[in-house]
């Protein structure tokens, strides 16, 4: 990982403020940021094993790659997503993003029906860098059942399971 | 296969800035900093790949020149001493063996330097041809690190240490000169499209890595002022994809010949016989089923290798090589199409994923020779 830091400069700073950003949430709350091994695992989201997370907003989901996923693919140059009205179903692939080189498959954290898309990342998938928590987010869900909840992982265990990466 | 990985001189330096990957039988970096900036450092300004997984053979002896004129298909005869040609060597059907760089290094020697995944095969099949020819094959990869320095500032990066004046090495000329104190070997060559050079450094192993390390120390020191990135493969591939050159094992391999692959201009039918050569003449009578074309996308989405062209819902051929083009920010490929369909411009479909996606057919280089590549405008 060691590869990742040699971003430089530009990087840095704007993690600085990105941090800044992350204290507010789109609701207005205070999201800790905690970080393993210099990958952001923020408070209050739950976490897949296929690199994805839910921000649970009322009866909305909303869901994104982590920023573990996306250091892992650096560049990501292209995004594939569902259209609003799709359904979605858990553990099942939904779209695709890619870097320069990879496909790799965006797998449904939980079912549901899809309310907004972010047309944002289709335009400017670097957003998924630059800003996976945040503007970076792929979905708004209206979820099918919330007890799909149970066979994710809270933040606790993810960031446990980070550690073991 | 769970034996370990080879490693190269730089191991140490690709360990600590790269993120690495298996390619052949090596470790390497696929990248650095990123594929992007490393790709727009080589297009803009110059870069520096580690290349010592690459086979090299020193072919040498009294009949190397009339050995080479046999199992390759460029014409030996023509090469200088201190010069270089691109070059492939074929089967008895035509099929491409390998595709290389040859340098002749002085009468009755040569440097061979091909893929890195056909080491073994390429030796072999070259001391399987040799039996009736006086000739020595001797593998000098293992004592020799090599690094690429590419890019319209790869001149100027190297002046700053070279013991001698690059501007007298001319594109694809080669020769000796001392860097960092230590003799080396260049030739003006590549796999980018851009100018550079190809740095051997020899009398080095992984085990005594230390001019190697030495020699790509000073050449990174002496791009700092040009920006110089270190480059991995990844970067390699966007580059040479959009410059259109060939991948051995994308897309050529023993079952592609020169002329469906187009790049005829290495094979001179001409000349004596040589291997491959009846059925690359019986081939360019009855025509080729299939051609190597360039492909840019026209809508959204990523070609990938194996991804099938169509046209107006029929299957036309397959990608052999696709990837987003750091410079052109679109998809781009490399297919091999019904020979019909290979002239420039025609609009195709691209099956990604199951969706058409529009693209046309472009010829190489891929970008704009006027703003990029060696024959840029300065």
């Amino acid at each position: 990982m060691e590869g990742m830091e040699s971003m430089g400069m530009h990087s840095q700073s704007f993690k600085t403020l990105r941090h800044l950003d992350n204290l507010l949430n789109t609701r207005g709350e205070i999201l800790n940021m905690v970080k393993v091994n210099d990958v952001e695992v923020p408070e209050g989201l739950y976490y897949t094993e296929d690199y994805s997370w839910v921000k649970i907003e009322g009866e909305k989901a909303r869901v994104g790659v982590t920023d573990y996923a996306q250091k892992q693919l650096r560049e990501i140059v292209y995004a594939e997503l569902p259209s609003e009205g799709d359904t979605i179903k858990q553990k099942e692939p939904y779209g695709t993003v890619e870097s320069v080189k990879a496909v790799s498959d965006l797998i449904a954290p939980l079912s549901g029906k899809i309310e907004q898309v972010n047309g944002e990342v289709s335009n400017s998938p670097e957003l998924l860098n630059e800003d996976p928590y945040e503007k970076g987010w792929l979905l708004v869900i209206a979820p099918d059942n919330l007890d799909e909840l149970k066979s994710i992982m809270d933040h606790a265990k993810a960031v446990e399971w980070h550690k073991s990466l | 296969m769970s034996h370990e990985k080879a490693k190269t001189h730089l191991q140490g330096f690709h360990a600590e800035h790269g993120k690495l990957v298996a390619f052949a039988d090596f470790q390497m970096p696929i990248w650095y900093n990123g594929i992007i900036s490393e790709h727009l450092a080589v297009r803009n300004s110059v870069g520096i790949f580690d290349v010592t997984h690459m086979g090299r053979v020193l072919v040498s002896g009294k009949d190397s020149e009339r050995f080479l004129n046999y199992v390759i298909t460029n014409d030996v005869s023509t090469l200088q001493p201190l010069s270089a040609q691109y070059s492939v060597m074929c089967n008895e059907n035509g099929g491409i063996i390998d595709d290389f760089v040859l340098s002749k290094l002085e009468e009755n020697r040569f440097l061979m330097v091909y893929n890195s995944a056909n080491r073994t095969k390429n030796f072999s099949w070259l001391t399987k041809h040799a039996a009736r020819f006086q000739v020595e094959i001797e593998d000098v990869s293992e004592n020799m690190a090599m690094f690429a320095v590419q890019g319209p500032k790869a001149e100027q990066t190297l002046n700053e240490v070279s013991s001698r004046d690059l501007t007298e090495i001319k594109r694809f000329k080669c020769g000796w000169t001392e860097i960092a104190g230590l003799d080396v070997f260049l030739t003006r060559t590549g796999y980018t499209g851009e100018d550079g050079f190809e740095v051997f450094v020899p009398n080095t192993t992984v085990s005594k890595p230390k001019s190697a390390v030495k020699v790509w120390n000073t050449i990174l020191g002496a791009g700092e002022k040009f920006d110089i990135e270190p480059c991995g493969l990844g970067a390699r591939d966007t580059l040479r994809l959009e410059a259109g050159m060939c991948l051995y094992g994308n897309d050529i391999d023993e079952k592609t010949t020169p002329l469906e692959a187009r790049i005829i201009f290495v094979v001179k039918l001409h000349k004596a016989d040589f291997l491959g050569r009846e059925a690359l003449v019986k081939q360019k009578a009855e025509g080729v089923k299939r051609k190597r074309v360039g492909l840019k996308m026209l809508e959204p989405g990523i070609p990938r290798a194996g991804s099938e062209v169509l046209l107006g819902g029929r299957r036309i051929g397959n990608v052999t090589s696709g990837t987003f083009s750091p410079l052109l920010k679109i998809g781009v490929a490399m297919a091999y199409v019904e020979p019909d369909h290979a002239k420039p411009e025609e609009t195709v479909d691209v099956k990604i994923r199951n969706k058409s996606v529009k693209a046309k057919t472009v010829r190489f280089p891929l970008y704009d020779t006027e703003r990029y590549g060696y024959s840029r405008k300065k």
